[in-house]
């Protein structure tokens, strides 16, 4: 298998705070891969780093072989790497459908001729079919992130980048949601870069850790090595007993 | 994408045919003249309203393309003695011109320089105009335009087509792929970039066209006054134009048209008022945005016809 991603040597720093340090990675075509990490490990950083809505201070960022640093983000999606964001951000004022043609106008989305179809198409694999014209406005958080990723999959992507996909949602929706992109996985032949706190959830999904604390990558590995990784319990298991036992 | 109600064009078509044939049951020059101005009012209004409305990039300089395109058929056509209708098309491309200099440089920041340059650059055309008096004319502006048509009311059923034209491509546009790409970039830029989407083109090319089209209508009053001075560049002229979009209804661009009209009438007929028409008009206005800061023309329409969609 081919790298699909290349992340060598990237460091982000904000005047005196360096939120990023020296982050080497890779991740192969087809692989689930898991960022984790305490609050303010630098993860959501990192992210903006890759999908071009920051810069890095240093460093280099290959997709496909190709250089992706210092391209704007619309350049990145178009590339084939799409995001969804943590807060997520839905069009107000237009239904659901027109949330999804937006992204299905994007340069990658050209192939697509009936944008109205492709678009109604991905609202049904996302699970909310046949609500093409419900207002965003009164959308449940969880149904939000399911448009957040039918978004990005009109983009067509290569790679989906999901920052805390289940933050905020209840338990039998985290369990659907985490159907879906198991699904996605699976059929679309998609490769998954995965942000997350809820530790059961995310330890089930990903094939393949990459742990970070303070801006640092300090593990990486399968998951059942990562939550033996002495680094690792210091720096996230340690601190959060509590909250790994409840979540 | 959604289609335009038939409702909605039957009421185009019956406010047009009221507008052509008002002139014919009180048939006076000045009352021609009168509504002449509103509609080219009303092409200025709704072009700013494609751009601005949907994006939600508030220009506050519109006067630049309006002068633009009319001190280009003052030029053209007193100065170079040049056939009147090469001014239209002229007008518009240097309006575009202009629209591609600001544009350019400043839609691709977020934040307030896009306003803040329109305003300046429309400010600084307008000092440039006095600058140069030698070949602008200067306060007296340039005079000795040739008139597109010797009958006034013919020239009024011109405009107002050209006016019918103007709102119903722009109300196709908004109302296309394009414009919903325009209104997402007016919700969210991040998501925009993050849907693929290069926000800075789409922005500098809605501002294109609304320069263009204010340009027209630039050129037209000019066409219309037989003559073009530097207050065309005013900020007054951008900031009469803004109010009329909000009272029309933001982003509807019927509503801009409908409302450039009422509100040019208005300042008309306050005339008989004297020293008053000014606190009249000015109190008229503040009530309106206070009280429907969603503007007055457009939801009413889409009130009272609510039940007929």
């Amino acid at each position: 298998m081919t790298d699909l991603l290349e992340v060598n040597g990237v460091t982000k720093r904000f005047g005196g705070l360096t939120a990023v340090k020296n982050a080497s990675f890779t991740l192969k075509k087809g692989e689930f891969t898991g960022i984790l990490g305490p609050n303010g490990a630098g993860k959501t950083t990192l992210f903006n780093i890759l999908t071009g809505f920051m810069q890095p201070t240093t460093g280099t960022i290959h997709f496909n072989g190709e250089l992706v640093r210092e391209l704007a983000p619309y350049k990145v999606v178009n590339r084939g790497m799409a995001r969804t964001f943590q807060l997520t951000r839905p069009f107000v004022g237009m239904n659901l459908l027109e949330n999804v043609l937006v992204a299905c106008m994007s340069p990658r989305a050209s192939e697509d001729k009936d944008k109205e179809a492709r678009a109604s198409y991905l609202l049904g694999q996302v699970g909310l079919g046949g609500r093409d014209k419900e207002p965003v406005e009164t959308l449940p958080y969880g149904d939000l992130r399911r448009l957040e990723i039918a978004r990005a999959l009109a983009t067509r992507p290569d790679l989906l980048l999901l920052d805390e996909p289940f933050a905020g949602l209840g338990s039998s929706e985290i369990e659907q949601l985490a159907q879906l992109i198991r699904r996605l996985h699976r059929e679309e032949n998609l490769t998954i870069l995965l942000i997350e706190h809820k530790l059961r959830e995310f330890m089930a999904l990903v094939s393949r850790v990459i742990a970070m604390n303070f801006g640092e990558i300090i593990a990486v590995g399968p998951p059942e090595e990562i939550v033996k990784n002495e680094k690792v319990i210091e720096a996230y298991i340690g601190k959060t007993e509590e909250a790994h036992a409840s979540a | 994408m959604k289609r335009i109600a038939p409702i909605d064009i039957a009421g185009g078509i019956l406010v047009v045919a009221f507008l052509a044939l008002l002139p014919m049951f009180a048939a006076s020059n000045y009352l021609t003249g009168v509504l002449t101005v509103c509609v080219i009012y009303g092409i200025w209004a709704s072009s700013w309203d494609f751009m601005s409305g949907l994006t939600g990039r508030e220009n506050f300089g519109h006067s630049l393309f309006i002068g633009a395109g009319a001190y280009t058929a003052g030029f053209l056509s007193s100065i170079w003695s040049t056939n009147p209708w090469v001014s239209l098309p002229l007008g518009v491309v240097i309006a575009i011109a202009f629209s591609l200099l600001v544009g350019f440089p400043t839609l691709r920041l977020r934040g307030p320089y896009f306003a803040l340059a329109m305003l300046s650059a429309s400010a600084i055309l307008q000092r440039l105009c006095l600058i140069f008096w030698e070949y602008t004319g200067g306060e007296e502006g340039i005079y000795g335009l040739d008139p597109l048509m010797k009958n006034p009311l013919h020239y009024y059923w011109f405009v107002l087509a050209i006016l019918a034209v103007t709102v119903i491509a722009l109300t196709l546009l908004a109302q296309s792929h394009w414009g919903l790409l325009l209104r997402a970039i007016r919700g969210d830029e991040a998501t925009c970039q993050a849907a693929g989407i290069n926000v800075t083109f789409y922005k500098i090319v809605s501002l294109m066209i609304s320069a263009g089209f204010a340009g027209l209508g630039g050129a037209l009053y000019a066409h219309y006054q037989l003559q073009v001075s530097p207050p065309l560049f005013s900020v007054v002229v951008s900031i009469t134009v803004i109010i009329m979009v909000y009272v029309g209804g933001i982003g509807s661009i019927y509503g801009a048209a409908v409302a450039a009209i009422l509100l040019t009438l208005l300042t008309e007929m306050l005339r008989g008022f004297g020293e008053y028409r000014l606190w009249i008009y000015t109190l008229t206005l503040m009530l309106i945005l206070f009280f429907l800061p969603n503007g007055l023309i457009a939801p009413l329409w889409r009130r009272l016809t609510e039940r007929l969609r």
